[in-house]
This record gives C-alpha cells, sequence and structure tokens, in this order.
C-alpha cells in the first residue's frame, strides 16, 4: 500500500520508513514555530528554564520566533512583552523575526516552509504552508515538549482527498471554497485528518489561494491541509530555499479515508454568518445580499496576500468606498505590502478611501481598532467569534477580499460578481 | 528527542464516579460557558461568578466536585480559550464524554490532564444528574442505574501517560525535569 505525503513527511521525521494513521511516536520537526504572545512564549521561556534547566537551546536553527501580534497599540504592557521575547531569542540565538509581517507568511518567504518539511507552531493556522507541499501543524501549549526535548510526541493523522478540477470563476476565491466544503461535510467533517487537495484544479491556483485554503482546515476539522508540491510551488520554494529540499509525493495507490470532487467552476461566492464558521454558518452572499454593514477588513494569515490585493483593487479602482464604512486593508507581510505599493495598488485602494496598515495581526483578533457594540463588519479575518474583533455585541461576516471589497463599496454585503466585471 | 527514563506518576484514579452536570449539543463553543467577554480574566472567584449564567444561574450551585460534561458532536468547535475549562475544572469538573470532538480543543485538555473521551451515542443515551462510572483508560462508561454501558475509542498509551501524570507538563517534569 502507498502513502500519503503527510504519511511521507512524518516518517521521514520519525526516522521511519513507513507510518500507519493512529501511530504515536515523537518526532523530530523541521522547525518549532512561535509567535510571542503573553501566557505562551513568555511562560514557555520561563518554564524552560526554571523547571527544565535550559538555559540556552541545544538547536537553536530549528527554533523560529515571529513578532506579528500586539504591534499597534504602542503601549508599555506591548514593549514589555516584545523585549522578553528578543531577549530570550538573542541569549539563545534561535532564528527570530521582527516587523516583517505575519509569521505564517513570513515562514514562507524566508524558506523555512520547504516541501517535505515539517513545521509546528502552537497556533493551528501553521497549516497555511501546506500550500508548499510542507506539513504545519498546530499544537498549542504541547509545543513546549518540542522546545525542550527537541521532539513531540504526535498521533499519525489520516487524510482525506479533495479532488478539484475546473478554475475559479471571477469574484470567487478559496476562501469561498473552504467555506463551501465545511458547509458540504460538516465542521468536523475531517476530524483529526489532514486535507490533502489534488487534481488540475489544484495547480491552477495561485500560492496565496493554497495558503488560505489550507491555513482555514482548522474549522473543517483538520489538523492540517497539504497540496503535493508541482511546478508553481516548486519554483517559488527553490527561490527562498535556505537549504536543499527534497520533495514528496502521495503515491498514486495512498490510501485515503474519503475522496470527495469537487469542480471549481461551479462555486459561488460564500459568506460566513455571525458566531462561528460551523456548516450551518455558511451562506450564498446572495442569500444575506442587503445586510448593512459599518466596518470592513481585508488582511489576516488567510488573506491579505497580493491576489487578494489585486481582486480587491480591482473592484475599488475609480470608486469610493460606501459612506459610513470603514475599511482596513492589512498586506500579510512586509513584502506583500511593498509588492502591492509597486504595482499601485495600495495607492488605488488609498484613493477609494481606504486605509491601509502595515502588516499585524492586530485586526484579526480584535486589539487594533475593534468593533464596537452594534456594528457590523464583513472580514476575510480567520475567526468570527463573538468578541473576536472588539465588543461581543458586534457582529462579524467572513468572506473572501473580493467579497469585502465589493461590501466596502456598496456598503451592505454584496456578490461581486455584481461589480467585478466577467 | 523524548526518552522515557522515569515511570510517569499517576495523580488520577483509572475509574472515576461522578453524576452528568451539564449535556451540549453539536459544535459547542466552550466559551460561552463563562461568556466570551470573560475570556481574559483568570481570577477564580470571577469564573465562578460568570461560570454557565447564561445557561442555569445556580449551576455553580449544583455542580461539585468529580462531575462530568457531556457534549454532542465536535464538542470545543471555536476558538477555544484555556480558561473556560479550567473555570470547570474549578467547579468540579473531571472531564468530558461526547460524540467526538474538535482536535484543537481535544489536543488543548487532554494537554492539561483532562480525560475528553470520545463515546459515540453518550449524548442521547444519559440525562442530567444521571451517576456514571468511568474507566478512561478504555473510554467506557458505564449508567449502573439504566444497566447501561458505552465504550467509546480508547486513549493510546501515550495519552494515558498524560492523563494519568496529570497533564503534559507534568509528564515533562517527570521525564526531562530539574528533578
Amino acid at each position: 500500500m502507498g502513502q500519503t505525503i503527510t504519511q511521507k513527511i512524518l516518517a521521514r521525521v520519525g526516522d521511519r520508513d513507513h507510518v500507519t494513521p493512529g501511530e504515536n511516536y515523537p518526532v523530530r520537526p523541521d522547525y518549532m514555530i512561535a509567535y510571542d504572545f503573553p501566557g505562551y512564549t513568555d511562560r514557555f521561556f520561563r518554564q524552560m528554564k526554571e523547571d527544565f534547566g535550559v538555559t540556552k537551546v541545544a538547536d537553536p536553527d530549528r527554533y523560529v520566533l515571529f513578532i506579528d501580534h500586539m504591534l499597534t497599540n504602542k503601549n508599555e504592557r506591548e514593549a514589555e512583552v516584545h523585549q522578553v521575547t528578543r531577549d530570550w531569542a538573542t541569549e539563545n540565538g534561535v532564528h527570530f523575526h521582527e516587523g516583517e509581517g505575519i509569521g505564517h507568511q513570513v515562514a514562507a518567504e524566508l524558506g523555512y516552509a520547504m516541501p517535505g518539511h515539517f513545521l509546528i507552531h502552537f497556533d493551528g493556522h501553521i497549516s497555511s504552508l501546506g500550500a508548499f507541499g510542507a506539513l504545519g501543524m498546530g499544537v498549542r501549549r504541547d509545543l513546549l515538549e518540542g522546545w525542550v526535548t527537541g521532539g513531540i510526541h504526535l498521533d499519525v493523522p489520516a487524510s482525506t482527498r479533495f479532488h478539484l478540477t475546473g478554475s475559479f470563476a471571477p469574484g470567487v476565491e478559496s476562501r469561498d471554497l473552504i467555506h463551501r466544503i465545511i458547509s458540504d461535510i460538516g465542521a468536523d467533517g475531517v476530524a483529526f485528518q489532514v486535507m490533502e487537495y489534488t487534481g488540475p484544479g489544484a495547480e491552477t491556483m495561485a500560492l496565496g489561494q493554497r495558503q488560505a485554503l489550507c491555513g482555514m482546515a482548522m474549522f473543517a476539522g483538520g489538523v492540517s491541509a497539504i497540496f503535493n508540491p508541482d511546478e508553481m510551488s516548486l519554483e517559488y520554494s527553490r527561490k527562498v530555499a535556505q537549504h536543499d529540499f527534497e520533495p514528496l509525493y502521495s503515491d498514486p495507490d495512498a490510501e485515503y479515508t474519503a475522496r470527495y470532487d469537487i469542480d471549481l467552476d461551479a462555486l459561488s461566492p460564500q459568506i460566513v454568518m455571525p458566531g462561528s464558521a460551523r456548516a450551518a454558518n455558511t451562506r450564498d452572499v446572495t442569500e444575506v445580499g442587503g445586510q448593512k454593514i459599518q466596518r470592513a477588513f481585508i488582511g489576516s494569515c488567510a488573506s491579505g496576500r497580493i491576489e487578494d490585493i489585486r481582486a480587491a483593487a480591482g473592484v475599488l479602482k475609480g470608486e469610493r468606498v460606501a459612506p459610513g464604512v470603514e475599511l482596513n486593508v492589512v498586506p500579510t507581510s512586509r513584502r506583500i505590502y511593498e509588492q502591492a505599493e509597486s504595482e499601485g495598488l495600495l495607492q488605488t485602494l488609498r484613493d477609494a478611501g481606504a486605509h491601509v496598515v502595515e502588516s499585524t495581526c492586530d485586526f484579526c483578533f480584535g486589539y487594533a481598532k475593534p468593533l464596537e457594540a452594534g456594528e457590523a463588519c464583513v472580514s476575510t479575518g480567520v475567526l468570527n467569534i463573538s468578541g473576536r474583533m472588539g465588543s461581543p455585541d458586534a457582529d462579524i461576516y467572513m468572506g473572501s477580499a473580493t467579497t469585502v471589497a465589493a461590501s466596502a463599496l456598496t456598503g451592505r454585503l454584496t456578490d461581486p460578481r455584481e461589480v467585478v466585471a466577467p | 528527542m523524548t526518552a522515557e527514563t522515569t515511570t510517569p506518576p499517576q495523580v488520577i484514579a483509572d475509574v472515576l464516579h461522578g453524576r452528568v452536570a451539564w449535556i451540549f449539543g453539536d459544535d459547542h463553543d466552550i466559551d460561552l460557558m463563562i461568556g466570551v467577554q470573560n475570556i481574559k480574566y483568570t481570577d477564580p472567584e470571577h469564573l465562578h461568578s460568570v461560570c454557565m449564567k447564561a445557561y442555569e444561574d445556580d449551576f455553580t450551585d449544583k455542580v461539585r466536585e468529580g462531575d462530568w460534561l457531556v457534549g454532542g458532536r465536535n464538542f470545543g468547535y471555536g476558538h477555544p480559550h484555556y480558561v473556560a475549562m479550567t473555570a470547570m475544572r474549578n467547579e468540579g469538573i473531571v472531564g468530558v464524554v461526547a460524540e467526538s470532538f474538535s482536535p484543537g480543543f481535544w489536543r488543548g485538555e487532554v494537554s492539561n490532564g483532562m480525560p475528553l473521551l470520545t463515546v459515540p451515542g453518550i449524548s442521547t443515551a444519559v440525562e442530567r444528574w444521571d451517576d456514571l462510572e468511568v474507566d478512561w483508560r478504555t473510554a467506557t462508561v458505564r449508567v449502573p442505574a439504566k444497566g447501561l454501558e458505552l465504550v467509546g475509542q480508547p486513549l493510546n498509551q501515550r495519552t494515558q501517560d498524560m492523563i494519568a501524570a496529570g497533564g503534559r507538563y507534568a509528564l515533562l517534569l517527570a521525564e526531562h525535569g530539574r528533578g
């Protein structure tokens, strides 16, 4: 019996020839990543030193720290949190990146997510690195096991295959696909499994779209998501690689728990109703068009990539955001910001009345410009639970960057196909 | 890499007795147990004052040490913050038996030493305040008064060791701590 790409990666980092879903054993991740956040990294640093006697990590090359949260209030607490991280990174000689953007994106840009690599983080959106044929897994506070011991015990997950054909119609993208999948298979449809995207439709998809798709795996119950490397992703990987790499691929006779065939041409723009991404909350945008909004957000580790900003600028070029609507656009990384600036996209958005902000996670979790009670926001953030972006009495609707831009233009939830030329 | 150098301690009995304190539905978002506006609090008294208020005003008067929560499918879905289950543990809740769990929640709370048992059929087989006998290592739930026994998915050895030790941290300390 053949193996999936996930099995091959977890066999490689576990020093095994073959692994079976359900097995539990310690693996040695290629990179163990975190962003600094109170209660996580500061606590880990203290515990490692005081309880485990780790005053300097043994293999610093496998540790990566980002500063991407808590950047925008510019207060003493932020300064303290980040200084603790800088000091620990310096003392331990680990990889450390500040001011470069959201770590889940910067990890790709800096070549940490090589095809065949295995990466862990306490945050599950690390799964976005599956776009490059790497396996990223969120392990919550179990990251400490990796940081203390160099390895982590894992259950080998089974995989479900999503075979994609066709390509996205104008105004439709991978955020619409993931929410359609959740709607169809349920919010636990692939519980404890890896979502593997295959087929000609997968190969047509831009890398940023793949990252968004993989990064949202947790909301279908997935522990990760992955694409097999193809020419598009390998070209990117070769450009950013810090080391040689050996891509891994699923065998043709690999075993999957289930297979779903999806025609991308048949998809339409989706809106996720406030509360959560659970299946019953996904609607075709035409069903909820007309809902007024006061706030709009394009950004996050899932969306806010160059494809998203191009799409938003395409909608808003020569137009103005509706009166009474605040649109914040936060490119996912500094590089994306610079690219969007050089393409004239950010000026287009500013001219349309958008606030363009340097890369940060802060808007997505309600730290920057929190929503006020009674406000309705349409967002490309990763989460729309009550209180996520500010007041628990504000409503968060989620959609693609195109849908958010179209909605910002009209001041109500809007099918982007109404304002995007076919 | 990890190397088990000592026998992990055991701080929880293999078989536990307690009542069903509440039965939640599918896709249960645990933050709602304390209210989203309270997820950044850690003060036990505050958590006690808000625990389950949206569900029942006097829940915290009725619940007692050793009780269990029962859930539907995908228990813990959403963006689970640790503080909700901390509040429940403060009230005496020892574990959750559900039809299934959301993986991120499951990993986070098993790591905190809480037995989270996947037992299909549990949410319709039991009623509130039923007395349970739970063998968490084998995911076996008995309801003596009803003559019922449900057997779920047993936990693997590593997970059993972790729960027995009182959580990932305690297990790591036993295996790798300064001693």
